[in-house]
């Protein structure tokens, strides 16, 4: 995994993976807000129903979101997710969930959003 | 050096679940000239690439629906007629994926976040890869034309005339369809030849050939037999109907003036006629010679006629006399 710097997100690898374009980068993450919400409201029902395949999947595809824009915790946190669902592990599962939702908070201080 | 206009107008499909990855690479693909078509799964994935324009794809590993390698493996199971180059893209990083993956049919492999200048250069290789096929495609067209046409008329060779008559004759006795088959030439086109040139000749066969093309059905074939010489095969079609197809063609002709070096030319056509429909097992070459002989009935007739030959009748007639 991408080694965790401390900080929610790497804004300059972002920004040069996109040609330094801050709004384009503005529209990502907005589009990765709307992504985070649906997702995890997805993983929650996932537990709930003890649906492994789900959780992985989902766990799957927020960590290549949070990749993308160098959200490296959250990335971490996801792969957790990932991992509980390959495991069968539902305690793991609720334990990233925990985790993912801190790191976002963390996120929305780190980039002064509401 | 990589330019912008390196992908004229080339259409790629990026068929990924993740939006945000989606989006980066619309807009990078856009940006060096791509015009892009989007997939969120693996069914619009699927359907996006029976399209004969989309040549080149990036496909996700994980889509619901169908993931990267099982489209993989159904695109090179189809029967799509030009080839389409597949990138994968997975966030998996294990050799026996990436195996997985080439073994399904894909092309190449990148690891996500994708290097987008990594990504640039290896689509520029599927690129390459593509219009050498073209190229390849191209050339298979031309030689195959070379090989079935006759370079004057560009009607149907002789080889490919007789090959396509007795491949319908096998359909016609398996559907117990009838076939015919007119025979016909130029009327005194040795004299054209003779007093206006061969040149002139020429022009005036290609001519006919033009009239004839227009005059038949969309799946008769006309053929040039030898010299001038054409022959037509008509699939589904009995003695009565071919008749007045050949009759329909004589007069095209004749109504024709044909300009050559600054003069008309008044030509007509003499036709042979002969169908399977009451035939029992007829072979390609009898249907030729008996044509050719009712051809000739039309020509010691006077020209510029048709005329048919009911082998059947005829047989029947020195069977008793």
């Amino acid at each position: 995994m991408t080694a965790d710097s401390g900080i929610p997100m790497n804004k300059a690898e972002a920004l040069d993976r996109l040609d330094g374009d801050k709004t384009f980068l503005q529209e990502l993450l907005n589009i990765y807000a709307a992504e985070y919400a649906e997702k995890t409201g997805a993983m929650e029902n996932a537990i709930r129903a003890a649906d492994f395949r789900a959780i992985r999947d989902l766990g799957h595809g927020l960590k290549g979101s949070s990749a993308n824009l160098s959200l490296p915790r959250l990335q971490d946190a996801a792969f957790d997710m990932e991992t509980a669902g390959l495991e069968k592990d539902l305690e793991g599962a609720l334990k990233a969930l925990n985790r993912l939702g801190h790191e976002y908070r963390r996120l929305k201080d780190f980039l002064g959003t509401p | 050096m990589i330019m912008s206009d390196d992908f004229p107008n080339r259409t790629i499909l990026v068929a990924e679940d993740d939006p945000i990855s989606s989006r980066i690479l619309e807009k990078k693909l856009k940006s060096w000239g791509y015009k892009t078509l989007l997939a969120k799964d693996g069914r619009g994935a699927w359907e996006a690439l029976q399209r004969p324009d989309v040549r080149l794809a990036l496909l996700d590993w994980m889509m619901p629906g169908a993931d990267g390698p099982e489209i993989c493996r159904r695109i090179r199971e189809g029967k799509k007629a030009n080839y389409t180059y597949i990138l994968l893209l997975t966030g998996r990083d294990e050799p026996q994926d990436i195996i997985v993956g080439l073994q399904a049919g894909a092309d190449d492999y990148m690891i996500k976040p994708v290097n987008f200048l990594e990504l640039k250069a290896r689509l520029q290789t599927g690129q390459r890869i593509i219009d050498l096929e073209d190229k390849l495609l191209q050339t298979q067209a031309q030689l195959t034309e070379l090989a079935t046409k006759d370079g004057l008329t560009k009607l149907w060779n002789r080889t490919f005339i007789i090959k396509f008559l007795d491949e319908e004759l096998v359909r016609a006795w398996r559907t117990s369809s009838p076939l015919s088959l007119i025979m016909l030439d130029l009327d005194s086109f040795k004299k054209i030849n003779d007093e206006r040139g061969h040149q002139t000749g020429d022009k005036v066969l290609m001519r006919i050939a033009e009239i004839l093309t227009k005059g038949v059905r969309p799946y008769d074939k006309i053929g040039r037999y030898g010299g001038d010489e054409l022959i037509i095969v008509l699939p589904n079609c009995d003695l009565g109907s071919v008749c007045l197809i050949a009759e329909r063609l004589r007069r095209a002709c004749a109504a024709e003036r044909i300009r050559a070096n600054g003069k008309a030319i008044k030509v007509t056509i003499s036709a042979g006629c002969v169908s399977s429909d009451h035939l029992v097992r007829l072979t390609g070459d009898r249907m030729i010679q008996a044509s050719d002989k009712a051809l000739y009935r039309s020509k010691v007739a006077g020209r510029n006629r048709v005329s048919a030959f009911p082998i059947q009748k005829t047989r029947a007639r020195k069977r008793t006399t």
